[in-house]
C-alpha cells in the first residue's frame, strides 16, 4: 500500500512534468510576441521596452533553455512572473485556486447529495412515478448547456427578484447560483448512474441471499447493495471532481467568480503564458492525485480490490 | 482523462470566445444630463471594471488605470472631455524663445495624503522614477523629449539632467528638442508627482497601494481581481471631491460589459457600460430617464491604408475605397445608428481644430466616381486586395460589410484576414505589407500633434534594418510637405497659430488619403442621475469622479 502510494506519486512527477512540457512547447513557439502588445487602442510597445521586457522574463534564450529555467524553478514552487502585471504566478493563482476548489467543493457536495439521493429514491421505487420523472429531468438537465442555464437563474434571480449578489463576494449567498450551475450536469450524470447499478446490484444473486437469510432491509440496503452500487459513482465523482476544477470558466465567467478558470481563459487572450502553464500544471496536479485518491477509495470499499 | 479535461477547456474557450465578439463594441449619440445641481457631499459611487494593468502612475495606462490613477493622483494640468488643457497644480507656465526650457511654479503648501509636501521635488521623484530601465514602464516614452531621458532609459545615469528645481515651488525641465506643446503632454498620469515612501517603480507594495495627492486615496490596497476602493481625501490641495466612497469591482473581460450592465439594472452600479446588442433597449430604457450618456471621445476609427506598397500605393484607390463605402448603410445595419461617420482624420473631440466634412469621399458614397478614381489608379477588376482586422472585438460584422461594398462597387476581390491583435500588430509592421488594416487611435493628450505626428509623420516610420514598422505611422505616409508643416506647428508658441497648421496639415493627408476615416469614437454609458449629479463622462471616457455630487 505505502509502496503503491509512493510508486502513484512518482508517476505524478512524470506527468506534470510531460505536460509542462507539452504545453512551453507548444504556447513558446506560437506566433506572435507575448510582450509585444499594449492594452488599449492600437499603439505599437515601444521597442526599448519590449526588449527590457525581453531580458526580464529571458524571452530571448532558447527555449530548451527556458523551458529549463521553468522547471528549475517548479520544483521550488515558483511558477514564474507574469506578463502582464508582472506579478509572481503563484501570487496570482494562489486565491483563484482556493476559490475554485471552494467552488468544486461545493459543486461536488451537491452534485453527492442530489446524485445519489435521486438515484437510489429512482431505483428503488423502479418505474413508479418518481423513477420516471427523475429520468426525465436528469435528461433534461444534461441536455440544457450550463451557459444558458447559469444566465437564465442570473437572470431570474439575480437582476429580477435580487435574491444573490450580481458580484460575487465572500458571502454564502454568492456561492449558491454558481455551485447549481456547476454541479447540475453532473449531479444529472451521478443520479441516472446511481439508478443503473443500483439496479444492477439489486438483481445480484448476494442480495438475493443476503434477504433469503432474512437480514432486515436496512442492513441490506447499507451493507450489501449501497457499498457495492457507489464504487462506479465514486470513480465518475473522482474523475468529475479533477474536471470541475478546470471546467469552471463558463460558471466563472457568467459570475465573476475569480477562480482559475477565468484566470484561464483570460491568460489565453492576453498570451499571457507564465499563467497558462502555471494553471494547467496544477489542474494536472491536482487531477493526479484525486485519480490515487478515488483508487485508495476503492480498496476501502471493497474488500476484494488490493493495491500493491 | 486529462485529454477530455483539456477538451472541455478548449469547448469553453470557443464559447466564450463566441459570446465574447458579441460584445466589445461601442457607440453613439444623445447627450448628457444633469446640469450644475445643488451638490450635496457623501455618497458611494459604485463602478465595474476590468483589472487594469497597473494603478501606479509609473505604468498605468488604459483606460480603467487612469481611472484609479487619475484619482488618486494631481499633476501640473488636467485634461478637459473637449480637448482643452486646464491647470492643476501649475499656477503658472513659461518657455524659453527656443522652446526647449520650461519653467513650472507649483501651487505651494500642498500634501499627499501621508503628509509629505508636494513640491518640485515631488515631480522630479516620480518622473525619474518612471524612466528607470528596470521600470520597463510602458508609457516613459511620454517622458522622451526631456533632457538626460535617454542616458536614464540606458542605464548611464540615475536621474534625467534636464530636471532642476531652482525652489521648492519652481520646477525648471529643459528638452532635448524644442517643443511648445509640452505642457499639454504633462496632464498624462505619468507626469505624477510621487513621495518619497514610493521608492522605486518595482516597489510592490505601493504599486499596489499608491500614495498621491488627488481628490481620493487608497483604502486598503487593490485586491486583485476583485475590488479597489476609494475615499475622499479630505486633506486635497485643490476643490475637493463630494463623494464619500468609490467601490470599485473588478469584472472579468469576457463578461465585464454584459455585468456591468446587469448591474445597473439590479441596481449594483451607478455606471455602466452596455453590450452593442442590448444598446437599442437600453436607450429606449433609460435615454427618457436622462441616465444615458453618449459622447465623441477623443479616438477615432479608420482603415489603414499601405501608402508604399501594394494596390493602394495611389492615392486615388485609396479615394476609390472611400467612395466605395457605404458608411451610413453600416451604422445603419450593424452598428444600429449608435456610430457617428466620421470625415476628418482628428476627432471631433478636439473642438478647437475640428474641420467638419474634410474627407469629401467620406460624406456621402458615390459608386460612379468610385469606379472612375479605381480606373485612374489602376486598381483594376479581379485585384485582390488585403483587409486585416483583430478578431474577438466585434469587428467581424461592419468588416464583412465594407468587404461586400466594396467588392461590389469596385469589383475587386478583398480578402479580409482576421487574426488576434498582436498577430495584427505584427502583419501591420513586417516588411512588405500592403492592403488596408482596421486601425484606431486614441489621443493619450488633447492636442492634434498626438495624431498628426505618430500616425503620419515620416520619422513615425521608424523601420528597422529588416525594413520591420517599429513607429505607430504603419500606413507608411511620407509626404515632406506634411512634415514640413507639422514641425513649423510644433515650433510655433501661440496656440492659434498652431492649430492653424495643424489644420492645414490635418487638410493635407486627408487630400493625399493617408488614412481612410470611418466613425468616430462614440462612448455610451448608463450613468445613474436620480442619485447623483454633475455627472460626466472625462477625457479618459471614465465617470469625472472627482466633481460628482449626491442630489
Amino acid at each position: 500500500m505505502g509502496r503503491y502510494v509512493v510508486r502513484r506519486l512518482g508517476q505524478l512527477v512524470v506527468v506534470v512534468l510531460g505536460a509542462t512540457m507539452i504545453l512551453f512547447a507548444c504556447l513558446f513557439v506560437l506566433p506572435g510576441d507575448p510582450v509585444g502588445q499594449i492594452a488599449g487602442s492600437d499603439k505599437a510597445r515601444d521597442p526599448a521596452v519590449i526588449a527590457q521586457l525581453h531580458k526580464q522574463y529571458g524571452l530571448d534564450d532558447p527555449l530548451i533553455v527556458q523551458y529549463g529555467n521553468y522547471v528549475g524553478k517548479l520544483v521550488q514552487g515558483d511558477l514564474g512572473q507574469d506578463y502582464t502585471q508582472s506579478r509572481p504566478v503563484s501570487e496570482i493563482l494562489g486565491p483563484k485556486l482556493a476559490n475554485t476548489a471552494k467552488l468544486a467543493v461545493a459543486a461536488i457536495v451537491l452534485d453527492i447529495i442530489i446524485g445519489i439521493s435521486v438515484g437510489v429514491l429512482a431505483a428503488m421505487r423502479r418505474y413508479s412515478i418518481w423513477d420516471v420523472s427523475a429520468t426525465f429531468i436528469t435528461t433534461l438537465a444534461i441536455g440544457v448547456p450550463s451557459i444558458v442555464l447559469g444566465m437564465i437563474m442570473q437572470r431570474v434571480f439575480v437582476i429580477e427578484l435580487g435574491w444573490f449578489p450580481l458580484i460575487a463576494d465572500d458571502s454564502f449567498n454568492s456561492l449558491v447560483l454558481p455551485a447549481v450551475t456547476l454541479a447540475i450536469i453532473d449531479a444529472a450524470l451521478v443520479a441516472q448512474l446511481a439508478r443503473s447499478t443500483m439496479l444492477e446490484v439489486l438483481g445480484a444473486d448476494y442480495v438475493k441471499t443476503a434477504v433469503a437469510k432474512g437480514l432486515p432491509r436496512r442492513t441490506v440496503l447499507s451493507r450489501h447493495i449501497l457499498r457495492n452500487s457507489v464504487i462506479p459513482v465514486i470513480t465518475y465523482l473522482g474523475i468529475s471532481f479533477g474536471g470541475l476544477l478546470g471546467g469552471a470558466i463558463i460558471t466563472e465567467t457568467i459570475f465573476n467568480w475569480n477562480g482559475i478558470g477565468l484566470a484561464l481563459i483570460q491568460a489565453i487572450q492576453q498570451n499571457n503564458n507564465p499563467v497558462i502553464v502555471g494553471v494547467v500544471t496544477i489542474s494536472v496536479a491536482v487531477f493526479v492525485v484525486l485519480n490515487l485518491v478515488v483508487d485508495l477509495l476503492y480498496a476501502a470499499l471493497d474488500p476484494r480490490i488490493r493495491l500493491a | 482523462m486529462r485529454g477530455a479535461n483539456s477538451a472541455k477547456w478548449v469547448a469553453g474557450a470557443i464559447v466564450i470566445a463566441l459570446a465574447a465578439t458579441a460584445c466589445g463594441g461601442s457607440d453613439d449619440d444623445s447627450s448628457s444630463s444633469s446640469g450644475k445641481g445643488s451638490g450635496k457631499a457623501g455618497g458611494t459611487f459604485r463602478l465595474g471594471i476590468t483589472e487594469p494593468v497597473a494603478i501606479d502612475p509609473y505604468n498605468s495606462q488604459e483606460s480603467e488605470g487612469i481611472l484609479v490613477t487619475d484619482n488618486l493622483f494631481t499633476g501640473l494640468y488636467e485634461p478637459t472631455a473637449d480637448g482643452k488643457v486646464i491647470p492643476a497644480l501649475a499656477t503658472s507656465k513659461e518657455v524659453s524663445a527656443d522652446g526647449k526650457t520650461w519653467t513650472f511654479k507649483i501651487k505651494p503648501g500642498t500634501k499627499f495624503s501621508n503628509g509629505e509636501a508636494v513640491d518640485a521635488e515631488a515631480f522630479i521623484r516620480g518622473w525619474n522614477r518612471v524612466v528607470q530601465k528596470t521600470a520597463a514602464s510602458d508609457v516613459a516614452y511620454h517622458l522622451a523629449g526631456i533632457a538626460g531621458f535617454e542616458d536614464v532609459q540606458a542605464g548611464k545615469a540615475p536621474t534625467m539632467s534636464g530636471l532642476s528645481a531652482p525652489d521648492a515651488n519652481t520646477l525648471q525641465v529643459k528638452l532635448s528638442a524644442p517643443d511648445f506643446e509640452f505642457y499639454v503632454k504633462t496632464t498624462h498620469t505619468v507626469f505624477s508627482p510621487v513621495p518619497k515612501v514610493a521608492g522605486d517603480a518595482k516597489n510592490k507594495t505601493y504599486n499596489d497601494a499608491p500614495i498621491g495627492n488627488g481628490p481620493f486615496k487608497m483604502q486598503g490596497t487593490w485586491q486583485h481581481n476583485t475590488s479597489i476602493t476609494l475615499v475622499r481625501n479630505d486633506g486635497y490641495g485643490l476643490t475637493k471631491a463630494k463623494l464619500d466612497e468609490v467601490k470599485i469591482s473588478i469584472l472579468n473581460s469576457n463578461n465585464g460589459v454584459t455585468l456591468e450592465y446587469q448591474g445597473f439594472e439590479a441596481g449594483t452600479f451607478d455606471w455602466a457600460r452596455m453590450p452593442t446588442p442590448q444598446l437599442p433597449a437600453a436607450k429606449a430604457k433609460y435615454d427618457a430617464q436622462g441616465e444615458w450618456i453618449d459622447e465623441n471621445t477623443n479616438g477615432m476609427n479608420y482603415l489603414l491604408p499601405i501608402t508604399d506598397n501594394g494596390p493602394l500605393k495611389d492615392k486615388k484607390a485609396r479615394e476609390a475605397i472611400s467612395y466605395a463605402i457605404d458608411r451610413d448603410a453600416i451604422i445603419k445595419g450593424v452598428f444600429q445608428g449608435m456610430q457617428t461617420k466620421s470625415t476628418t482624420i482628428l476627432p471631433p473631440a478636439f473642438a478647437s481644430v475640428y474641420q467638419k466634412d474634410l474627407c469629401q469621399s467620406c460624406i456621402k458614397s458615390d459608386p460612379a466616381k468610385a469606379k472612375q478614381l479605381a480606373k485612374e489608379a489602376g486598381l483594376t477588376p479581379g485585384t485582390t486586395l488585403e483587409l486585416g482586422y483583430n478578431t474577438g472585438a466585434g469587428h467581424e460584422e461592419w468588416i464583412q460589410a465594407v468587404k461586400q461594398q466594396v467588392e461590389k462597387v469596385l469589383g475587386v476581390k478583398v480578402k479580409a484576414t482576421g487574426k488576434p491583435f498582436a498577430e495584427l500588430l505584427a502583419d501591420q509592421q513586417k516588411a512588405g505589407a500592403t492592403g488596408m488594416y482596421r486601425f484606431a487611435w486614441g489621443a493619450d493628450y488633447p492636442t492634434p500633434d498626438n495624431f498628426l505626428y505618430p500616425l503620419l509623420d515620416t520619422a513615425s516610420i521608424n523601420k528597422d534594418a529588416s525594413g520591420k514598422v517599429t513607429g505607430d505611422n504603419r500606413g507608411r505616409y511620407s509626404n515632406p510637405a506634411f512634415d514640413a508643416l507639422l514641425a513649423k506647428a510644433r515650433a510655433t508658441e501661440a496656440e492659434a497659430g498652431r492649430n492653424d497648421l495643424y489644420k492645414q496639415a490635418e487638410k493635407l493627408a486627408m487630400d493625399d488619403m493617408a488614412l481612410i476615416p470611418l466613425w468616430n469614437r462614440t462612448q455610451l454609458r448608463l450613468a445613474n442621475t436620480k442619485k447623483f449629479a454633475d455627472i460626466k463622462m472625462d477625457f479618459h471616457e471614465d465617470p469625472n469622479l472627482a466633481e460628482i455630487s449626491m442630489k
